[in-house]
């Protein structure tokens, strides 16, 4: 159970929102990560992806566009519904305040209301992966009802504070690049970033960049391991983060 | 079960902590950290130093934090925390105070809304330059929901202040790894005064209250050489702090069921027993090696004859204050030693102050 909780609390390093091509997946493929979400190619050529876990249950459908010059368009909408996953970081473990409540996140002390958000987003994609793949997006989010959330329930830390703030701010701007360029015949590198825009709030913004280097053994199996640099503005102020990152993804 | 917790928190710092640990730990002997005044006032020397202890409980006066008092929040807004630090700063400078020993100091929490206190205590008192050395600093607390803390003691001051040190005092010897990981890590901190033709040392100390081995009697003997230091070097000092300890000669020595959260906790033949930090009886001599060394702004005769006007503590809420745990001490002498009770309600300790005569 608690490697369930883990995985729960590192879902978001990778979750949703993270840079991406233009590209779908072809009919009936379906991708799944230990820290990405399920993703499937639909009949009708979009993209369905759910977020397998379900405390924080989201989903987003990817549909292509026409293309523009030479690039590859997409639009991505996607609704979260965040309100049982917050609830669990306030009592991962189920003990009550000063038992002590180990995990907590958010203190107790907070009511989490019912929220949702919606995003919208789109992408350009060019280039090929052999010489080169090149992405670009931009997107915007807004929360509905995070105002009866208190602003001091915050989880100050990287990767959460900015994937959580639409709720605390009520509106996000997102942007992002992604460089994807095969190597070898199995080996890829990937240099992507991303920007969090959250006028308003007491973080103000977050820049993320990620290095990856991708082993794709086969169609089925891809490992990809590397880095990423945070830099951003906290309710305490700024700080900047280096972090590992690992990832498996199958897909089938 | 505590490999699980261990595995879980080991994973969690590799992936959080980056560059920047996760938790900071301290060297023995380490520079604290400096601070001064927006507007710095000149202040001539004196001949008579009035000195204050005080642990201000991180600027929430006496409402209902979770960790000390039984109560259900452990977040406080910053408008309460400005309150709170209001009546601090009027407290300081209607007495005119010339050196504060601060314990429970918060500079960048979550749990006080990020208020940096010891710059806001400078900017608002007449105090010019402060000295800090944290005693809790990590980036989360995986507990309560408590996230970012930097807390520790604090040394203000009229005159400049030199030389100021950590010195780091022995972890818990009561707590498993991952506990005493993310726990308090107890310091003295001590500054040269840099007082124009008499230069002298400020010591403070915050030492553990919830050991239940002997960490206790160790940070007592880790304060009293740090004064012996300072004394065989040739200097005089004004020292105080919250010692979480009680006077060879109080009378009651068991505070378990008035500390208590629920009624039937302790003494009820279960373990244990006794409430972490509420039971004396055994460490009850523990401050004589002190009292007979240095001198006391209140002594064990003036105590003894009238115990309940020097207490001064209470936990959380209660106003009515039922113990000594905060002293002030020096190797000269001391006037005028005074218990504020009627800072009560500014937090759930009182300051003692004195003056100090400049020899």
């Amino acid at each position: 159970m608690r490697i369930i909780h883990l995985l729960f609390i590192f879902s978001f390093i990778s979750a949703q929102w993270s840079s991406e091509s233009a590209f779908l997946l072809e009919k009936g493929r379906k991708e799944v990560g230990l820290f990405t979400p399920f993703r499937m190619g639909m009949e009708n050529g979009s993209e369905l992806s759910v977020n397998k876990f379900l405390m924080m249950p989201s989903v987003s459908i990817k549909q292509g566009m026409s293309m523009y010059n030479s690039w590859k368009m997409a639009r991505i909408f996607r609704v979260e519904y965040p309100t049982p996953g917050l609830k669990w970081l306030q009592s991962p473990l189920g003990k009550e305040m000063g038992d002590p409540n180990m995990f907590s996140l958010i203190s107790t002390q907070f009511s989490i209301p019912q929220m949702l958000s919606f995003y919208s987003e789109i992408i350009g994609t060019t280039g090929n992966i052999n010489s080169g793949q090149l992405s670009l997006s931009a997107g915007i989010g807004v929360a509905l009802n995070g105002k009866n959330l208190s602003d001091d329930a915050t989880i100050d830390l990287p990767i959460i504070y900015p994937r959580l703030s639409i709720y605390y701010n009520d509106f996000i701007i997102k942007s992002g690049g992604q460089y994807y360029r095969k190597f070898t015949d199995s080996f890829y590198y990937l240099i992507d970033y991303d920007m969090y825009l959250m006028p308003g709030g007491r973080g103000r913004y977050a820049f993320e960049q990620q290095g990856l280097a991708v082993w794709q053994k086969s169609n089925t199996f891809r490992l990809s391991f590397g880095y990423k640099l945070i830099a951003g503005e906290y309710p305490f102020g700024a700080q900047a983060h280096f972090l590992p990152t690992i990832n498996i993804q199958f897909g089938w | 079960m505590k490999t699980t917790y261990f595995l879980f928190a080991l994973i969690i710092t590799l992936f959080i902590s980056g560059c920047d640990p996760l938790v900071t730990t301290f060297d023995d002997t380490e520079d604290a950290v400096l601070y001064q005044s927006n507007l710095i006032k000149e202040f001539p020397a004196k001949k008579s130093i009035s000195v204050m202890t005080w642990n201000v409980r991180f600027g929430v006066a006496r409402l209902d934090f979770a960790l000390d008092a039984c109560g259900d929040r452990v977040i406080i807004s910053k408008s309460e925390v400005i309150t709170g630090l209001e009546g601090i700063a009027n407290k300081i400078k209607n007495d005119d105070i010339d050196i504060v020993l601060m314990q429970e100091v918060d500079v960048q929490s979550k749990r006080s809304s990020y208020v940096d206190q010891a710059q806001w205590l400078l900017n608002n008192t007449d105090l010019n330059y402060g000295a800090y050395a944290s005693k809790w600093k990590s980036q989360i607390i995986l507990a309560d929901g408590i996230g970012r803390v930097d807390a520790g003691n604090l040394i203000l001051s009229k005159w400049k202040l030199e030389d100021a040190k950590r010195h780091q005092l022995p972890l818990r010897g009561d707590q498993d790894g991952i506990t005493q990981l993310f726990y308090l890590r107890r310091n003295v901190l001590s500054a040269k005064v840099n007082m124009p033709g008499t230069p002298f040392y400020a010591v403070n100390g915050h030492l553990t209250a919830f050991a239940t081995d002997d960490t206790k009697q160790k940070h007592i003997s880790g304060f009293k050489s740090i004064l012996d230091d300072i004394v065989a070097n040739g200097f005089s000092f004004v020292a105080g702090g919250d010692l979480n300890a009680i006077p060879p000669n109080a009378t009651k020595t068991d505070y378990c069921l008035e500390d208590q959260c629920e009624v039937g906790t302790y003494h009820s033949g279960k373990e244990p027993e006794h409430k972490e930090g509420a039971y004396f009886k055994e460490e009850i001599t523990w401050l004589n090696d002190l009292y007979g060394s240095y001198e006391p702004a209140i002594s064990l005769e003036q105590y003894g004859m009238n115990e309940t006007k020097h207490y001064t503590h209470s936990p959380g809420g209660k106003l009515e204050l039922d113990r000594k745990l905060d002293y002030l001490w020096t190797n000269t002498a001391w006037s005028n030693g005074v218990t504020h009770q009627d800072a009560t309600k500014l937090s759930d300790h009182m300051p003692v102050t004195a003056n100090w005569t400049v020899k």
